[in-house]
């Protein structure tokens, strides 16, 4: 056996290392929030400073985010399906907690990020967010900026064009054809992340999405941050 | 994924049990309209089609009596974790099969209402059919849920 090669010396450390890296792991286990959905990052993750606008507040940045649990969700109020689907999936997730408040330890502030500022101007991506639930506030910025946040976090998106059905291959440098500067559909994430109270980061609730699920994933991290 | 082929194949058994009856005709099953923001620039619509024939069908086209700018079919397509909106040409629904149209999947847009219908509205579409022949009723519009639940018999044709 290979084993004997090393000796003792050798093997022993190597037996307490696993030991103690066993243990460790066990110390972790109960800050470690067994989630039903939402990937947790082994450590919550700094994100790129930005400056969003909003009809009301004016401005929604990382300090308006620190103090709050923020589910942050991208897309464009064009989109023909995922956005009203994971909008209306976020709103019955409030109704759910407004419902039963005790079901979570903080009620979380949704914020939805338009990709789109050409389109979406402050007022109407309010008007837009805020039919689906009033709490939930519709920010965005200037286009650089936005690419910014969304680097930041891992958000993937794409505008696409397409003319009688069929895509068009465009350079992103290329001007866009005329008349479909405003016909343009977004691929886009349809995760939903998490950031803590401290401004960072904790998780990302990848699509599908459950209300229910998410409220109990939200509970579980929650009381984890706290301990 | 057992389940789902179970909910297949019992479409199929429902289907050939009474086809006989309402053969060659494509049926439309719970048409509704997504309730949305009152500036929504887009609205979906949503049904499941029921191909009872022996021959294979096809949705090419869409109208609607809402005064909108276009009507495209569209699917939604999942590729890793991005959503992606894709326009199609047509929707097809195999012989003695069904497609659920459903958030997240196929769909009807209507692109541009001028004035978006509210809860409870019905609204009236027309289905142009490969075939050439169309197919009117009336969608009721009521909130965006998932349609997970309560329809177990979907099958989908890729």
């Amino acid at each position: 056996m290979k084993i004997r090669q090393y000796g003792i010396g050798l093997v022993l450390p190597l037996v307490l290392t696993c030991l103690a890296i066993i243990t460790s792991a066990c110390e972790q286990g109960p800050k470690t929030p067994q989630t039903e959905a939402a990937f947790m990052l082994p450590k919550a993750a700094a994100i790129a400073d930005f400056t969003l606008s909003h009809l009301d507040r004016g401005t929604y940045d990382q300090e308006d985010a620190r103090g709050n649990w923020s589910l942050l969700f991208f897309g464009y109020t064009h989109c023909p399906d995922v956005c009203p689907t994971e909008l209306f999936m976020l709103a019955e997730m409030m109704r759910a907690i407004e419902q039963d408040p005790g079901a979570v330890s903080q009620t979380p502030q949704v914020v939805f990020v338009s990709v789109d500022p050409d389109r979406d101007s402050l007022q109407h991506l309010q008007q837009y967010a805020g039919f689906y639930h009033p709490s939930f506030l519709g920010v965005t910025s200037e286009q650089p900026t936005i690419d910014r946040l969304c680097k930041s976090l891992g958000v993937f998106y794409e505008r696409v064009y397409y003319r009688d059905g069929k895509a068009l291959e465009l350079d992103p440098a290329a001007t866009v054809p005329a008349g479909l500067e405003d016909s343009y559909l977004i691929n886009h994430s349809a995760s939903i992340f998490l950031v803590n109270p401290a401004g960072k980061l904790h998780a990302i609730f990848t699509a599908p999405h459950d209300p229910n699920t998410m409220i109990r994933d939200l509970a579980v991290i929650q009381a984890s941050w706290r301990s | 994924m057992k389940s789902e082929n179970l909910a297949a194949l019992s479409i199929v058994l429902l289907l050939s049990c009474t086809s006989s009856a309402i053969a060659g005709e494509l049926k439309v099953i719970d048409p509704w309209i997504r309730s949305a923001p009152p500036n929504a620039p887009a609205l979906g619509a949503f049904m499941t089609l029921e191909n009872h024939a022996t021959t294979d069908q096809s949705v090419v086209a869409a109208r609607t009596a809402l005064a909108v700018d276009r009507v495209e079919l569209h699917r939604t397509i999942m590729v890793g974790e991005v959503m992606k909106m894709v326009p199609q040409e047509s929707i097809p629904v195999a012989s003695r099969s069904a497609t659920v149209l459903k958030p997240g999947s196929w769909h009807v847009m209507l692109i541009g209402p001028e004035k978006v219908p509210t809860m409870g509205d019905k609204v009236q579409l027309t289905l142009v059919l490969g075939d050439g022949t169309e197919q009117t009723f009336e969608a009721v519009v009521r909130h965006g849920k998932m349609n997970m639940e309560g329809h177990s018999h979907e099958m989908q044709t890729e």
